[in-house]
C-alpha cells in the first residue's frame, strides 16, 4: 500500500466497513447521550422535558454510587491482583515438564469456557452455600460453623467466583509468554550462580511482564462490568455491599425504569472506565513499547 | 587453574547414545577446540562439561576434584552461548555484573571487575544500553565480558561466531586468541568449522558421531591424519582422496593428497580443467577427466590461468602423500 493510488483505493474499499462500525457505536453512544438529559422515566409517561444535569446529579449524590466505585475498584484490584499471581504461579508450575501436563492444561484452562452465569450459579448453590454447600460440609466435618459466604463476605466471595473463572485466561497467557523464554537464558543464569529463586525473579518476571500487561488491560476491561455474577448470586447485596457500577446503572434504569438516570449512569461510567485506562496506560503501558 | 578430565564420560538420550564412553585430558592453560560436524555431539559434551546435562556414564574432574555431581554454578565454569543468551531487559553493565551478584560481590569489587572487563572490551561506552541497541559483534563482547568477570577456571564457547558476518568472525577470532593470550586460562571452543579449529586451538579435538576421531595440534593433523575423516575434515580445500590402481601402487585402499601438495606443470597425471576459482593470492582448479577420482582439485599459488577445457599435467608431491588402509586408518 505503497502509492498514492492503492492508498485511495484502500480507503474506498475500507469506507463502507468504518461507516458501519461508526453507526454501529456512534447511534447507541448518542441516544445514551440525548436520554441522559432528559427526564426519561417509563412509569411516569410525559412529554420527557430536557433536564440538563439534573440525572447526573442525582446519580452522583445517590449514596449508592460511592459504593458502587469503590466495589468497582475493590472488584477489579482484587481480581487483577488473584489472576496475576495465580497465573504467574501455575505458568511458572505448567512450564515445568512433568507428566500428564496436557490434561493438567486442559483442566486449568477450562473455566474460562463455563458461561458466568452457570458458573456462579454453581459456586453458589454448590459451594457457598451455608446449609447444602460444599464448603459448609467440610466446615461442618471440622466442627466449625459454617459460614455465609454471600451473606457475611459477598463482594470477597464475588472476587473468588470471578477470579476463579479469568484465572485460565491468565494462565494460558503468561504460559505462552514463559514457554517463549529463550533456555539459553535460563541456562546462562544458572551457569552464572543464580538460584531458581533468582531466576525466577531476574530472567523469567521480567520477561513476563508484557504478557502481564496484556492481561492486566483485557481483564480491566472485561472486570469493570462484572454484571452476571452478582446478579445471579447477591443481587447486589446486602444493601449495595456488592454493587458495582454496571449493577447500579441496571439498578437504576431497569428496576426503577428510569432510562434518564441509567443513561447518566452508563455516561458516567464510560468517562470512569476511561480514567482507569489512562492510569492503566501511564502506568505499565510503557511495557508494551519495543 | 583449570585442569580438566574426562574419564569414560557418556551421554545417552533416552535409547539413543550420544557421547559414547570417552576419555579426554584438557590441561590448564590450553585452548581446546572441538570440532566435527553439525549434530556429532559438540554441544552435548561441552554442556557435559558445564553441568548443563547430567552424564549418564562417567566422571568429570576439574583440577582433580570430582565435578560429575555438582551444579553448573560450582564448577567454575563460565560459558559464552551461541546465541549470545544476554538478559534483554538488562543494561549491558548489569549485564556483565549478573554473575558478580549472584556470587553476592561487594559494590566496589563489582564496579572494579565490571569497569576492567569493559575495558578489555572495547565496551565502556555501551555500558548504558540494552543488549537490543548492539550489533552483532558487541553483544558477543558482552557474552564474553559476562564470563571474564567471574574469573573462572575456564571458559567454554559453543560456536559463538556462527552469528557474526565473515568479517567480523576474522576479527572476533583474533581477539578471542589475544584475550586467551593474555588470561592464560583454559578455554574450550566448540565449532563446526574446521578454519576456526586450525586458526584457534592449541589443540584439535575431532569429533563423530560422538566419537573422538583424533587428538592433536593443528599442524599434526594436518600433517598426520590418523583416518580418511579427518583428512577429508581438516584442511581447506579438502583433500583429494583417491581410490584404485593409482591407491594400490601405493600399496593402499586410498591415497590422499592436498590440493596444494599438486603442482601444475610437468607431472604424472593428466586432467581437464574445469572450474577455476581465482582467490588472488591462489587458484584452484578443479579438475576431470584424471582417471583418478572424479574431481582433482590443485591449488597454484598466485594468479595462473588455465580455461576450461584446457588439459594440465600435475605433479603431485610423493613424499606429502598420506596412504589409507581398508579399514580407513593411516598406514604410517
Ligand atoms: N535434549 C536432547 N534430547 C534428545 N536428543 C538430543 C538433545 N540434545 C541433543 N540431542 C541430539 O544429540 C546429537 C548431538 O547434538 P549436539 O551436541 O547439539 O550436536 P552439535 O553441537 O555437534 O551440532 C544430535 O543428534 C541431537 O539431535
Ligand atoms: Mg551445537
Amino acid at each position: 500500500m505503497a502509492t498514492q493510488h492503492s492508498r485511495a483505493a484502500a480507503r474506498i474499499m475500507i469506507a463502507p466497513s468504518v461507516v458501519l462500525l461508526l453507526a454501529w457505536m456512534l447511534i447507541p453512544l448518542g441516544m445514551t447521550l440525548y436520554f441522559s438529559f432528559l427526564r426519561y422515566n417509563l412509569l411516569m409517561p410525559g412529554n420527557n422535558p430536557f433536564v440538563g444535569f439534573e440525572n447526573y446529579a442525582y446519580f452522583v449524590t445517590d449514596p449508592a454510587f460511592q459504593a458502587a466505585i469503590v466495589n468497582t475498584l475493590l472488584l477489579v484490584g482484587g481480581i487483577l491482583l488473584i489472576t496475576v499471581v495465580g497465573g504467574i504461579g501455575l505458568a511458572v508450575l505448567l512450564d515445568q515438564p512433568m507428566w500428564g501436563t496436557g490434561i493438567v492444561r486442559i483442566m486449568v484452562i477450562s473455566p474460562f469456557f463455563v458461561m458466568p452465569t452457570v458458573s456462579a450459579l454453581v459456586w453458589k448453590n454448590m459451594f457457598m452455600n451455608p446449609v447444602n454447600g460444599l464448603f459448609a460440609y467440610i466446615a461442618d466435618v471440622l466442627g466449625m460453623q459454617p459460614f455465609d459466604f454471600l451473606t457475611q463476605a459477598p463482594l470477597a466471595s464475588i472476587i473468588g467466583i470471578v477470579s476463579w473463572q479469568w484465572l485460565p485466561f491468565a494462565t494460558l497467557i503468561l504460559l505462552t509468554a514463559m514457554q517463549s523464554l529463550d533456555s539459553e537464558q535460563l541456562e546462562a543464569a544458572e551457569m552464572d550462580g543464580a538460584s531458581a529463586w533468582s531466576r525466577f525473579y531476574h530472567i523469567k518476571l521480567p520477561h513476563l511482564s508484557r504478557a502481564i500487561t496484556v492481561v492486566i488491560l483485557i481483564q480491566t476491561i472485561f472486570l469493570l462490568s462484572i454484571f452476571a455474577e452478582i446478579l445471579v448470586t447477591t443481587n447486589g447485596g446486602p444493601g449495595t455491599a456488592s454493587t458495582n457500577l454496571t449493577y447500579l446503572v441496571y439498578a437504576e434504569s431497569l428496576l426503577r425504569f428510569d432510562v434518564g438516570t441509567g443513561s447518566a449512569g452508563g455516561v458516567i461510567a464510560i468517562i470512569l472506565a476511561n480514567i482507569v485506562a489512562i492510569f492503566l496506560m501511564r502506568m505499565i503501558g510503557k511495557n508494551l513499547d519495543a | 587453574m583449570g585442569r580438566i578430565t574426562l574419564d569414560q564420560v557418556q551421554k545417552k538420550f533416552g535409547d539413543v547414545e550420544v557421547i559414547p564412553p570417552l576419555d579426554l585430558t584438557i590441561e590448564d592453560g590450553e585452548f581446546v577446540v572441538f570440532v566435527g560436524p553439525s549434530g556429532c555431539g559438540k554441544s552435548t559434551l561441552l554442556r557435559l562439561i558445564a553441568g548443563l546435562e547430567d552424564v549418564s556414564g562417567g566422571e568429570i574432574r576439574i583440577d582433580g576434584k570430582p565435578a560429575t555431581d555438582l551444579p553448573p554454578a560450582k564448577r567454575g565454569l563460565a560459558m559464552v552461548f551461541q546465541s549470545y543468551a544476554l538478559y534483554p531487559h538488562m543494561t549491558v553493565r548489569k549485564n556483565i555484573t549478573f554473575p558478580l551478584k549472584m556470587a553476592g560481590m561487594s559494590e566496589e569489587e563489582k564496579k572494579r571487575r565490571v569497569d576492567h572487563a569493559a575495558e578489555v572490551l572495547n565496551l565502556t561506552d555501551y555500558l548504558d544500553r540494552r543488549p537490543g541497541q548492539l550489533s552483532g559483534g558487541q553483544r558477543q563482547r558482552v557474552a564474553i565480558g559476562r564470563a571474564i568477570v567471574r574469573e573462572p577456571a575456564a571458559f567454554l564457547f559453543d560456536e559463538p561466531l556462527s552469528n557474526l558476518d565473515a568479517a567480523l568472525r576474522v576479527g572476533m577470532r583474533l581477539e578471542i586468541s589475544e584475550l586467551h593470550e593474555r588470561l592464560a586460562t583454559t578455554m574450550i571452543y566448540v565449532t563446526h568449522d574446521q578454519v576456526e579449529a586450525m586458526t584457534m586451538a592449541d589443540k584439535i579435538v575431532v569429533l563423530r558421531k560422538g566419537h573422538i576421531e583424533q587428538v592433536g595440534s593443528p599442524l599434526e593433523l594436518y600433517r598426520t591424519p590418523r583416518n580418511l575423516f579427518v583428512a577429508g575434515f581438516i584442511g581447506s580445500p579438502t583433500m583429494n582422496l583417491i581410490d584404485g590402481d593409482e591407491a594400490g601402487n601405493h600399496e593402499a585402499q586410498t591415497i590422499g593428497i592436498r590440493p596444494e601438495h599438486i603442482s601444475v606443470g610437468d607431472g604424472p597425471w593428466q586432467g581437464t580443467v574445469g572450474v577455476s576459482e581465482h582467490l588472488g593470492s591462489d587458484t584452484f582448479f578443479h579438475v576431470h577427466d584424471t582417471g583418478l577420482a572424479e574431481t582433482i582439485t590443485v591449488r597454484a599459488p598466485g594468479e595462473v590461468e588455465h580455461r576450461a577445457g584446457d588439459t594440465i599435467r600435475l605433479a603431485p608431491q610423493m613424499d606429502k602423500l598420506h596412504r589409507f588402509g581398508s579399514d580407513g586408518l593411516r598406514i604410517a
